[in-house]
């Protein structure tokens, strides 16, 4: 009982969160949201099993990407202290193809038949010592690749970003 | 919480995350919601991982791997951002026109 | 060396100098003109080369197969191609030589020189082709190659229109030729020329005699265009335009004698087929008569010896179509030396005095340049059949072959172009050399020596190559006929009495200087107009199609085009609405990026 109410409390936050992202005019309140829903989906993690990835999810979006947004948003600092006026006919634009899309894909998932396995694997396939083993054995190349990709995007970023 | 509840909620959040790529003009509202809509993914990954897949490293690497490319593609973003803010004195997406013709 | 590194150096020659020169020395003229000189040689002594080894076995290369076709390219090295390959590259070279000369000045030279090299080429890989569709395509370029040296000097009016109506005329017979190639590949499924020739197993064994008829008829047609055969002879007198070594080349060796050498070639088909020989004889006889009596009028230089080509060519399918090989090819190797040496003539001529009308180059003292009027006289002598010379011996061998085969009324025709044929020629000759005036004063250029020497060479030709008839049927591999001492007699009596006439209408003393024929008025308006065959082509073909585009127009203009327009504009309202969406706008992009998921999850959903 107390469990459920647990997760219900995060699906909360996670919606709750995700609506101020989305609805907020004021820029520093939407990236507010944006913690908020992804410290609840860090607790969904935890509850479908994985520690570890709830911990990277807190660590590195809300401890680094979230506070880097922050960052921009005050050094361009315009347009976050005035938000335009809104545009009605782009918000109804954007809410028609958000509700089109769950629609769509609501029926899709009633619709899908999943073959569940009956229960979750041992504890010991969650455990950080076989991620990190499979990480570097049979993901071993995408680790690599993923690695260069953030070397590339870190020296991409200072050649962009700097004074031309 | 059955596995069709947990993607519903992820097709929630991916629908708020395009409410916020579709409505703002600002650049960083933009961000963040392409933001949701890639941690929606990620909680669909996770989902499938706990109630379908026989080995359960396989989903929890993915997300790991969604997580790394987030970072990479927010550092090139927020770059994008300054760079423009400095051309245009502004980052007003509608603005950004040049080559519409 | 070896036959395949000898026809390759014939044939790829030129087009190497060819492309060398027109890319890379547009600049250099001089360098352009030294390298295309030069390969031609090479061209001219590998042929000769070859022409030493003697006839050797078809070479042939499978170029591509389609089921049961096979197309081939390669090279036939017989007799007739051998001796003529020779032919054409000697020539080419001498005009090449000539036009160092001629064309000295001209800012487009370097164009000139490549194209020259281009037609080199087209003609001797035409006259080496092993296979109908190899040949077929050479003789194309060669129609191309003529319409660019037409047209050389594109900047005048006249020029751009004759090389125009050259290559419309010859491509209204090349039609015909087409079909007849299409035929034979949809009859027999091959176009290997030997094999097609095979009297055993030959074309003409395997399909009725009706349709050789036709077929060799429709080949006839691209003949008659190339060749310049009544009714398609007309595009030759305007092809004049071009500068005169050009005129030379196109009237000797190559252009009008690729239609000539392609009936050499079939000649085996065309002997199987009784009625289109008939045929053949008929036109190129009435050619043969009707072009000499309008050179009979003509006062510019390069008109006569123009309608003398058509006519002499007349002469040559005629002697093809009576059944005589040797003869055609006779007249086609004497004929290609002495009517080069003619044009040359004429062109230095024209280069000193800077007119066409043959009364005015003599007036200005055209007999004082001396080698120049030699080769005019012997290469007249020789066109008319004037014994000894060259084409005294080829004639002979015509009017033999058409007796032989009781072609009376043809023999008559062949006489009577004789005559005419000296008449004109002669005609030519004194007023060039005995003007009604004293030449005013000297103030011609003198001729220039890389001028002088392909005439004098030429002349040599014009006056030896005669004696050659025995060598020319043996590389042939045919006996040559008996002459007829009569027959022989009656020739020469014909072109001594156009002589004579012509003598006592231009050459003596206080000479009436006006021809026979202007006696007789109806004729000589006929034969000055022409015979209105152009006038007849312009009320007839030209005026239905214009009639009947102005039909088209009407229609275009009140039917079509206004649905059209309407329907383009249409298009352009739809376009110019569509391109709000583009209107760089990402946001908008990304949302019917997602509505068409949207889309696609649905359809997944509903299956």
């Amino acid at each position: 009982m107390l469990e459920q109410a647990v997760i219900y409390t995060f699906v909360a936050l996670v919606l709750i969160g995700g609506g101020l992202a989305a609805f907020s005019r004021q820029i520093l309140y939407a990236i507010i949201g944006l913690g908020i829903s992804l410290l609840g989906l860090a607790g969904l993690f935890l509850n479908l099993g994985s520690p570890f990835v709830a911990a990277m999810q807190v660590l590195i979006y809300i401890g680094g990407i979230t506070v880097a947004i922050v960052f921009a948003m005050m050094l361009s600092i315009a347009m976050s202290i005035r938000p335009p006026n809104p545009d009605a006919r782009k918000l109804g634009f954007a809410i028609a193809c958000a509700v089109i899309f769950f629609g769509a894909v609501a029926h899709l998932i009633r619709g899908a038949q999943f073959q569940q396995i009956a229960s979750p694997a041992s504890e010991k396939a969650w455990s950080v010592g076989a991620l990190g083993h499979a990480l570097l054995t049979h993901y071993n190349v995408v680790f690599e690749a993923l690695s260069l990709v953030l070397l590339l995007a870190i020296i991409g970023a200072i050649l962009i970003a700097r004074k031309a | 919480m059955t596995l069709e509840a947990y993607l519903l909620v992820g097709a929630a959040l991916f629908s708020l995350g395009l409410i916020g790529a579709l409505s703002h003009r600002n650049l960083i509202a933009l961000l963040i919601g392409i933001e949701l809509m890639m941690n929606a993914a990620s909680l669909n990954l996770m989902a499938f991982n706990r109630f379908v897949v026989t080995d359960p490293t396989t989903g929890q690497i993915f997300v790991l791997i969604i997580i790394g490319l987030a970072a990479a593609e927010v550092a090139i973003f927020l770059s994008i951002i300054l760079r423009i803010y400095r051309a245009y004195h502004d980052i007003d997406a509608e603005k950004l026109t040049k080559l519409s013709g | 060396m070896d036959t395949l590194s000898l026809i390759l150096l014939t044939t790829i020659s030129p087009l190497a100098c060819f492309i060398i020169a027109i890319i890379f020395l547009v600049q250099q003229p001089r360098a352009a003109q030294g390298l295309v000189l030069f390969g031609s040689a090479i061209s001219l002594l590998s042929a000769i080369g070859l022409l030493v080894q003697g006839p050797v076995e078809p070479l042939r290369f499978l170029w591509f197969q389609s089921g049961a076709i096979q197309l081939q390219f390669g090279f036939i090295l017989d007799g007739a191609s051998l001796m003529f390959g020779v032919v054409v590259a000697f020539i080419t070279a001498c005009i090449m030589l000539y036009s160092v000369g001629y064309m000295a000045h001209d800012p487009g030279k370097t164009r000139y020189f490549a194209l020259l090299s281009f037609f080199a080429w087209s003609m001797l890989s035409f006259v080496y082709a092993v296979d109908l569709l190899q040949s077929f395509i050479f003789w194309e370029l060669v129609g191309l190659s003529s319409f660019f040296l037409i047209g050389f000097w594109f900047e005048k009016p006249e020029a751009a229109g004759a090389a125009r109506k050259a290559f419309l005329m010859t491509r209204v017979g090349d039609v015909g030729l087409f079909i007849g190639i299409l035929l034979i590949l949809q009859l027999v499924s091959n176009f290997d020329i030997p094999s097609l020739l095979d009297p055993q197993t030959g074309l003409s064994t395997q399909v009725s005699p009706g349709i050789l008829n036709a077929i060799t008829l429709l080949i006839f047609i691209g003949i008659m265009g190339k060749s310049a055969q009544f009714p398609l002879h007309t595009w030759l007198p305007d092809a004049m335009e071009g500068p005169t070594p050009v005129s030379a080349l196109l009237h000797s060796a190559t252009m009008v004698a690729a239609g000539v050498f392609l009936m050499i070639r079939l000649h085996p088909l065309f002997m199987a087929a009784q009625d289109t020989a008939l045929i053949v004889l008929s036109i190129a006889t009435f050619t043969a008569i009707l072009a000499s009596t309008i050179a009979m009028v003509d006062t510019d230089i390069k008109k006569v010896l123009a309608y003398s080509s058509i006519s002499q060519l007349g002469f040559m399918l005629m002697a093809l179509a009576a059944g005589s090989l040797f003869a055609g090819v006779f007249h086609l190797i004497t004929h290609a030396v002495f009517k080069a040496l003619l044009f040359l003539c004429s062109g230095i001529y024209i280069h000193a005095y800077h007119t066409n009308s043959m009364a005015e180059i003599g007036r200005s003292g055209g007999r004082r340049l001396k080698a120049t009027t030699l080769g005019l006289i012997i290469g007249g002598a020789a066109l008319s059949g004037v014994p000894p010379l060259a084409g005294f011996w080829s004639k002979e061998e015509i009017f033999a072959q058409l007796g032989h085969n009781g072609f009376n009324i043809y023999m008559a025709g062949a006489f009577l172009a004789a005559f005419l044929t000296a008449y004109y020629t002669f005609r030519m000759i004194f007023l060039i050399t005995k003007p009604d005036q004293a030449p005013a004063s000297d103030h011609s250029h003198p001729e220039p020596l890389n001028m002088k020497a392909p005439v004098l060479i030429l002349t040599l030709g014009a006056i030896v190559l005669g004696f050659f008839g025995s060598n020319i049927a043996q590389g042939l591999g045919l006996i040559p006929q008996h002459h007829s001492v009569i027959l022989m007699i009656s020739a020469v009596g014909v072109v001594i009495l156009g002589i004579l006439i012509a003598y006592f209408d231009y050459g003596r003393d206080n000479a009436p200087r006006t021809g026979f024929i202007s006696k007789i008025a109806p004729l000589d308006t006929l034969f000055t107009n022409k015979w209105y065959i152009d006038d007849i082509y312009r009320v007839t073909i030209v005026a239905i199609t214009h009639a009947l585009s102005r039909i088209l127009h009407w229609i275009e203009n009140h039917v079509l085009d206004g649905n059209y327009d309407r329907f383009g504009l249409g298009i352009l309202r739809t376009g110019a609405k569509s391109t709000r969406v583009q209107g760089g706008w990402m946001q908008l992009y990304l949302g019917w990026a997602i509505i068409l998921l949207a889309v696609v999850a649905l359809y997944l959903g509903l299956q």
